[in-house]
């Protein structure tokens, strides 16, 4: 479950204790550092939402670390703490980007809303850039390929569960087609002719996804403008997708349990209970019994989520496929971009199967249609495919370390289509840090 | 109060304090939590924890005086203090818990307005009932919850807590149920 980040900055360690104490019993992630150094040292490792920085430390100063935090993570929101006597030190703190001051000790009444004040402005951040990047979704389902032992047995499962009502569980790393998969299962289902609704469990916020799932009445919150059906209700005589379902939060797993288990739930301030009928497919990349072990998922929702289970093989495990999945790539991007193209020549496709993929098939697919954009020729040759560049990220030897990040981080958006939870697994930092730096380059889906 | 059992949680009182707020605090955590309760003073004397400067008890050195101590029997305790309660980063708290440890404190200083223990109306009875089992909560390692009317919904001020149920909103309660599973598991 995800919960907001906090680092305190103090070299008193009873405050630090103390404060931490507090926020820990408020639901927060809470770390601790007792100098500046400490500080930045920890933000090498880790990003936080929210710091409460002392003004007064020996070495690096809270003034020196807001520096810091601002010119490289100026969304963290930084609280300066400070005594009686500093006051016109932290007024000068905000000037340089601090969000705010508190003199100690704090009236827990102050700090209470002002934490709740900063993650609420924190979340409106997210939801904007969730709300433009659910704009230009674009979801293309196709048939799946694969002649590879491994994939024959995943379409013999398919095939078996498909007309059954089961719940079917789809694991995998990310890019195996578990989402087509799932369409699949639905498109050969007597439900066919019913919707199949996706939710990107990994890419709506997490104070949406109630509304989301379960749909508002009028009037139930601020912005409730209008009555809105969730995706639970449109789902109703079709199948549900819950795609990257190990990101819910535990309150949502406990609700999703309770609408799997009687079929029924209400609208958020709704009070008319709604029936449906939808059979559920959910997809993850995490290690479901690893998140139970550490408490992050429930063992109840995934036995009740886990009825059947099909696990999606990775690229490297059915490398025989490669050159069926490559011809096909190349055919749909050749209609797309109208180009003389004839192929992929041989040497090209040597190193398509020497290459390890750990995107899977959709870095398989980006890296053909970028491909197609670069070639030059009538057949693709090795230099077109991206992938093998010796200069990885095409950037000049006197680029800067943010540029190299940024191109880097445009890269991974790209080759996995912008999904939020999957990028920020494979670039190994958490969501919040991904959408801070979406923001901060200004990166923009194509 | 009730005699002692194998897994029961213990009410600490401070000092001389209301026997039917003992009696409340004692029926909710029965209702809430499930098990029984016993009434033992284990701490009379928090002199170690005053702060001379703030003339206020430092509520995590009780938390810490009051786990070493408790009887193995208990698988909590809870104290209830009549002093103002403190911890250093905080103007002042109503109470304070070990999250997920076994000692706990709530303090009738502020919540019956200033008030002998002794002399607690019934309205700062419920107030004070519903902070006791709050900071228990978090001994169950039940966080503060979003829902205002629920128990573990934290509280800026007295009105706040007037506001709130004595219960446990359905999420919280699944929560406890796990936790609790997981204590008699374990």
């Amino acid at each position: 479950m995800s919960s907001t980040k906090i680092l305190i900055v103090d070299d008193e360690l009873i405050l630090r204790e103390s404060l931490a104490g507090w926020l820990l019993r408020d639901g927060h992630t809470v770390d601790t550092a007792s100098s500046g150094e400490e500080a930045l040292e920890k933000l090498k490792e880790a990003r936080f939402d929210i710091m409460l920085v002392d003004i007064k430390m020996e070495g690096i100063s809270g003034l020196d670390v807001l520096q810091h935090v601002k010119e490289n993570d100026p969304d963290v929101a930084i609280v300066m703490i400070t005594a009686y006597g500093s006051i016109p030190t932290a007024i000068e703190a905000m000037k340089n980007g601090a969000y705010d001051y508190m003199l100690k000790p704090f009236d827990p009444n102050e700090l209470g809303v002002l934490i709740d004040k900063i993650i609420k402005h924190q979340d409106q951040e997210r939801e904007m850039l969730f709300l433009r990047e659910e704009h230009k979704e674009r979801t293309r389902f196709e048939s799946m390929i694969g002649q590879s032992k491994p994939m024959q047995e995943v379409f013999d499962l398919i095939c078996d569960v498909a007309p059954m009502e089961s719940t079917v569980l789809i694991t995998g790393e990310t890019g195996t087609g578990k989402g087509l998969a799932a369409k699949a299962i639905h498109t050969n289902s007597p439900r066919c002719n019913g919707p199949f609704v996706m939710v990107n469990c990994g890419a709506i916020p997490e104070h949406l996804m109630e509304s989301e799932l379960f749909g508002h009445q009028k009037g139930a919150f601020t912005d409730a403008k209008e009555t809105k059906k969730g995706r639970l209700e449109l789902a109703h005589d079709g199948t549900l997708f819950l795609d990257e379902v190990g990101e819910i939060n535990m309150r949502m797993q406990i609700d999703l349990l309770r609408v799997l288990e009687d079929r029924v739930f209400y609208r958020v301030g709704g009070t008319q209970p709604i029936e449906v009928d939808f059979r559920v497919i959910a997809a993850t990349n995490r290690n479901l019994e690893e998140a139970i072990k550490d408490g992050s998922f429930r063992e109840d929702l995934f036995y009740r989520l886990n009825v059947i289970s099909i696990k999606m093989p990775p690229l490297n495990k059915r490398k025989e496929d490669i050159p069926l999945l490559a011809e096909h790539f190349l055919h749909r991007f050749i209609q797309e971009t109208n180009k003389d193209i004839d192929k992929i020549d041989r040497e090209a496709m040597d190193e398509l199967m020497l290459y390890d993929w750990p995107g899977n098939v959709r870095e398989l697919e980006n890296a053909i249609e970028r491909a197609v954009v670069v070639a030059k020729e009538r057949k693709i040759l090795p230099e077109y495919l991206p992938i093998f560049c010796h200069e990885p990220l095409h950037a000049p030897r006197n680029n800067s370390l943010q540029e190299i990040e940024k191109a880097h981080i445009r890269l991974i958006l790209t080759d996995n289509d912008w999904n939020i939870a999957r990028c920020a697994k494979i670039l190994d930092i958490d969501r919040s840090t991904l959408y801070s730096k979406i923001k901060r380059y200004n990166l923009q889906k194509n | 109060m009730t005699s002692q059992s194998e897994h029961s949680i213990l009410i600490s009182p401070v000092g001389e304090l209301s026997s039917e707020l003992i009696e409340a605090v004692a029926g909710e955590i029965k209702q809430v939590f499930g098990y029984s309760t016993e009434t033992s003073s284990i701490l009379q004397d928090l002199s170690f924890a005053l702060d001379d400067n703030r003339n206020q008890y430092h509520s995590t050195a009780i938390l810490d005086r009051l786990a070493a101590d408790i009887p193995p029997h208990a698988i909590r305790v809870l104290a209830i203090a009549q002093v103002d309660l403190f911890i250093p980063i905080l103007t002042h708290v109503y109470g304070e818990a070990q999250l997920g440890g076994q000692a706990c404190i709530v303090s009738t200083f502020r919540l019956n307005e200033g008030r002998s223990g002794t002399n607690v109306p019934p309205k700062y009875i419920e107030r004070i009932v519903k902070e006791a089992i709050h900071e228990l909560g978090h001994t169950f390692n039940l966080r503060h919850c979003p829902e205002d009317a629920c128990i573990m919904h934290y509280c800026r001020n007295e009105e706040d807590v007037d506001h709130k149920s004595g219960q446990l909103c359905r999420y919280c309660i699944i929560m406890l149920e796990d936790e609790i599973k997981r204590l008699r598991t374990s």
